[in-house]
């Protein structure tokens, strides 16, 4: 062993005699045992029941479907996001309940009934999830979703690669899991602060969960970027040339751009501290020749891009959904794409003002402050083009719609706290207080409203049938009185000096708004019971849901002039592309049949196991290297790389769709009965919206 | 049927009248940066109101005309509608000249704003060296003022004044009117140098010296706070603050100079043992030992660390944390 670590450590068990020290008997690691076991086992049951074992596997597990591993994404990301939901919580909770010296104390707590041990560890967890493993699932998701589709293409550049990206994600989820019950999880923050993540102040296991789903994670993230830049450049259908491309994909180009460019200095940042967890080097210590700063220089550097790395492709899908709900196309396109290409290349050059106390000289502080703002002017005109887009339009408020509409009000809001805290006399006075908190969330919310109506929008492409519109509705307004009634609280919280990550809090002046906030994540937690219900009762109408290749009536791009639910080659033949709005052009001229002349041949990838191969022993290595159990460690490395290896000897990788299959297949769905099929060729004339929509 | 209303009105009274009810009772200003009492407090709020005017001066006609177009062009309202109008280069200019201008105006505030309150020196205090403030030097020199070295421990505090050789643990007293400079490091990892109502953040780093400048305006009592998170004990990791008249100041230092706690480089390793200071205790220090800022840099550099235990907050009814270890 290359560092000092305390006791116990064995060669066979590694660490894991530590979690004898464990106190496991607190009711709250109980519940989300409870929770988490009894719900797997439920959902074991009913695949044996209902005898789904092989459809699952063959389905999913090992596809290479762009659209299933889409689906795939979103649904760890959303199960992520309830998991990170229920930290949130927690958090509130607790600071709602550890008010003064006099409050309540359970559980083991000075104060509330989470100390500082288990409060630590859940905010950790809250941001690590939220950024890393639920967002950025789901937006990875969509974008495989929908931009093959977007660009006519038959399946990602590498859908092989594209899996192996998934089955890693997955296995950064499934060890930040684990550490909820085998040890701990890191308490030092979603950002990793340095010293406190060295082993001096971090001697338990919990940092290095944090590394090891933050490294395997990470690397899924970069390798799904290399597949979306490869499939946007090499894979675009005849016609669809650059300036034609649907603006979802222009600002998946932007956003895959700064993600191939930024997670590799995660990675190395990440790496190194690991180093000095694990081999003893200095790289990040106090003493001894560390710089602690130069982490935090590295992480954001990463940092800062990974934010416009989300909110990029939330841009896109505003830019999508407003239009279609408009029935007009995108005001200035050019301009649009020259904004998101603008806030990628600025947002290289803004990291430092996420630590302007660091006590930097003026000119350092002045440079990045107004780097920062620089980030407001081509976000400014978005807003704008978004504003102008709709004028003169005709708007209906479908649920997309409220999303896109309601994200663009937060981006107003967020833009200006955002500008506040860019002033470095300002930053000063709010920077790690709950306004920053405030201000953060509150332009992740402008994605995750632009998400949820992304996810309302397409899914009627990808599953055949609409969402209920009226729980969709109730889900948006609750999640909204939720937002404003937690944030809003929290923003006054940081002007009246309120710092965060605080398991105590000494001035009971604040008590009220935390209050406020608890009654907010009350409200979130009836628009969790609507989205659930949204989901159940379409699923169990969708009969009567059905649509036809456009869901909406006024959608405009590519993904549209295909079957929904989009057959798993994507399109019958390879569309030929005539303009920017490729199905809005089609419609205006009557072109919506999407028989071809003619069928040819398909050539589609074979499903294969190696990938989900590889996320298990990805998980074996780092488990393993959490517990520092070395042999197990080397065992899951070596059948990641055997994996790879063996994997680049198959041949019969791929399969041929023959043309008399594909008619059979689109003639078999033409004939199926679909409530508006009518609609979708008559689209142009009367919009379904003008309807009322199908109830039961 | 009547009386259930009335049950519910006092309910409702009730819920309504608890938060004020707090608000009046704990604090009469909760809203701290909006009441500095120094200039550097002052002018970091002074850029803060300045900021949200320009803002809002560009944000809510923006927000009121989205507003407007939302409700214009609803389909129901069968405005006109104009689906071929996707381009206008004069509204293009438009749209990025407005945010253009703004920035540049933003930008040049925040380029003012820097200097003003640079810790290392901030103009602020310069300018505010007036009259009455001079008069009530404690240095015959017009300009200079008291250093105090911040040194943060896992976690405490301790003001160390090396002029006086006296410290004072979690508890910062400063004379009124007097420009006061902090020198400031951690003995383990970083913390944030907060006062909301006298002066911005700083980083306390280990191995490392940041430094700070403020004046205190009035005399009264502020909280001060440990804004970066630095482990388990951190939501206790607040600090004092008080600000005496110059007469007062003099008092408090001799009654510090009478501690029979002293402080050398030997009794401080004691004292940045794992502490978490639930009780809020204040201690003060006598006879300190000269150097012991650059004996803490110079540690920390040579890599002296005060490991945490492993899981220490698991269970806080535990003994340990019941007594207060130094």
């Amino acid at each position: 062993m290359l560092v000092h670590l305390p006791p116990p450590w064995n060669p066979i068990f590694g660490r894991l005699g530590l979690i004898l020290h464990y106190r496991y008997n607190n009711p709250m690691i109980f519940f989300a045992f409870e929770l988490v076991f009894v719900g797997a086992a439920i959902l074991l049951f009913w695949l044996t029941c209902t005898r789904r074992w092989h459809t699952l596997w063959r389905d999913w597990l090992t596809t290479v479907d762009h659209k299933k591993i889409g689906v795939m994404y979103i649904v760890i990301g959303l199960v992520m996001l309830f998991r990170g939901f229920f930290d949130a919580l927690m958090i509130r909770t607790q600071q709602a309940m550890a008010v003064g010296p006099t409050a309540v104390s359970f559980l083991g707590a000075a104060h509330g009934y989470l100390p500082p041990f288990h409060l630590d560890q859940v905010f950790t967890a809250h941001g690590t999830i939220m950024i890393l493993l639920a967002v950025t699932p789901i937006l990875v998701g969509l974008m495989n979703l929908i931009v093959p589709l977007q660009i006519g293409a038959r399946d990602m550049a590498y859908p092989y690669l594209n899996a192996v990206g998934l089955w890693l994600t997955a296995t950064a989820a499934a060890l930040v899991m684990i550490a909820l019950f085998i040890g701990d999880f890191s308490h030092a923050g979603w950002v990793g602060l340095t010293p406190l993540t060295e082993l001096a102040y971090s001697p338990g296991p919990g940092v290095d969960y944090w590394i090891w789903a933050v490294q395997i994670g990470g690397l899924g993230t970069t390798l799904g970027a290399v597949n979306l830049l490869a499939t946007i450049i090499k894979m675009r259908a005849p016609g669809m040339t650059w300036p034609r491309l649907p603006i979802f994909t222009w600002t998946s180009v932007a956003t895959n751009i700064i993600a191939l460019t930024s997670f590799p200095v995660l990675t190395a940042a990440v790496g190194m501290l690991a180093l000095d967890r694990y081999v003893g080097t200095h790289f990040f210590t106090a003493g001894l020749g560390g710089d602690l700063m130069m982490y935090t220089n590295l992480f954001w550097t990463w940092g800062h891009p990974e934010v416009y790395f989300l909110v990029l492709p939330a841009f896109g899908m505003i830019s999508e959904i407003i239009p279609t709900f408009s029935e007009k196309p995108l005001f200035g396109y050019t301009t649009m794409v020259l904004a998101s290409m603008a806030i990628a290349g600025v947002s290289w050059s803004v990291w430092l003002h996420h630590f302007f106390t660091m006590g930097a000289s003026p000119g350092v502080n002045t440079y990045f402050s107004i780097a920062t703002m620089l980030v407001g002017i081509p976000t400014g005109v978005k807003v704008f083009n978004w504003l102008f887009t709709m004028y003169r339009g005709k708007l209906h408020f479908e649920t997309p719609m409220l999303w896109a509409v309601g994200a663009i009000f937060l981006l107003i809001s967020g833009g200006m706290t955002g500008m506040m805290l860019a002033v470095p006399a300002i930053n000063y006075i709010v920077h790690n207080s709950v306004f920053v908190v405030a201000h953060f969330h509150n332009m992740i919310l402008v994605i995750v409203y632009a998400t949820f109506g992304a996810v309302t929008f397409w899914f009627p492409k990808v599953f055949g049938f609409k969402l209920d519109g009226r729980y969709g509705r109730r889900f948006f307004w609750s999640f909204t009185a939720g937002s404003l009634l937690v944030f809003v609280p929290m923003y006054l919280l940081g002007l009246m000096g309120m710092t965060r990550r605080l398991d105590y809090i000494a001035h009971p002046a604040w008590y009220p708004l935390l209050l406020i906030q608890v009654v907010g994540i009350g409200i979130y937690i009836l628009s969790v019971i609507y989205f659930l219900g949204m989901l159940a009762v379409s699923i169990n109408r969708r009969e009567t849901r059905r649509v036809g290749a456009d869901a909406w009536g006024s959608a405009r791009s590519l993904e549209w002039a295909t079957r929904s639910p989009v057959p798993f080659y994507n399109f019958a033949v390879t569309p030929v592309v005539h303009a920017r709005d490729e199905w809005a052009w089609r419609r205006e001229r009557g072109l919506t049949d999407l028989r071809p002349e003619r069928y040819v041949d398909i050539h589609l990838p074979r499903n294969t196991v190696v990938p989900l191969v590889i996320g298990a022993f990805s998980l074996v290595f780092g488990f393993a290297m959490v517990w520092r159990i070395w042999w197990m460690a080397a065992c899951g490395l070596v059948g990641v790389i055997a994996a790879v290896i063996i994997r680049s000897f198959a041949r019969d990788t791929d399969y041929v769709v023959p043309a008399e299959e594909v008619r059979r297949l689109e003639e078999a769905a033409a004939r199926a009965p679909r409530p508006d099929t009518a609609t979708a060729a008559a689209g142009a004339t009367l919009p379904p919206h003008a309807q009322p929509s199908v109830r039961s | 049927m009547f009386n259930r209303l009335k049950n519910h009105s006092r309910i409702a009274r009730l819920i309504v009248l608890t938060p004020v009810a707090f608000l009046g009772g704990c604090a009469d200003r909760p809203f701290w940066l909006f009441h500095p009492h120094g200039p550097v407090a002052g002018a970091e709020f002074h850029y803060l109101i300045a900021d949200v005017i320009v803002l809002s001066a560009i944000l809510l006609p923006v927000t009121a005309l989205l507003i407007w177009v939302l409700r214009r062009y609803r389909a129901a309202a069968r405005a006109p509608h104009d689906p071929r109008w996707t381009h206008s280069t004069r509204l293009e200019i438009v749209v990025w000249g407005i945010p253009l201008l703004t920035v540049g105006v933003l930008a040049y505030l925040s380029y003012q704003g820097v200097f003003a309150v640079n810790p290392y020196g901030p103009r602020v205090l310069a300018r505010a060296a007036a009259p009455e403030r001079a008069a009530a030097q404690v240095s015959a020199e017009p300009g200079a003022g008291l250093e105090v070295d911040v040194i943060t421990t896992d976690w405490q505090w301790l003001f160390v004044y090396p002029s006086l050789h006296i410290a004072s643990a979690n508890e910062l007293v400063v004379p009124t009117h007097v420009p006061i400079h902090f020198r400031l490091t951690s003995a383990t990892v970083t913390n944030d140098f907060f006062i909301p109502q006298l002066v911005g953040q700083i980083y306390v780093m280990p191995g490392m010296r940041t430094e700070q400048s403020m004046i205190a305006d009035r005399p009264g009592a502020y909280h001060g706070i440990d804004a970066e998170f630095s482990g388990p004990g951190f939501s206790w990791m607040d600090f004092k603050v008080r600000a005496l008249p110059r007469a007062k100041f003099e008092a408090w230092v001799r009654r510090a100079e009478h501690s029979n706690r002293r402080l050398s480089f030997r009794t401080f390793a004691r004292f940045a043992r794992p502490t978490v200071n639930l009780a809020g205790t204040i201690t003060r220090f006598s006879k300190v030992q000269p150097g012991l800022f650059a004996h803490v840099v110079a540690q920390a550099k040579a890599g002296k660390a005060y490991p945490t235990p492993y899981a220490f907050t698991e269970d806080m009814h535990e003994a340990k944390f019941l007594r207060h270890a130094d």
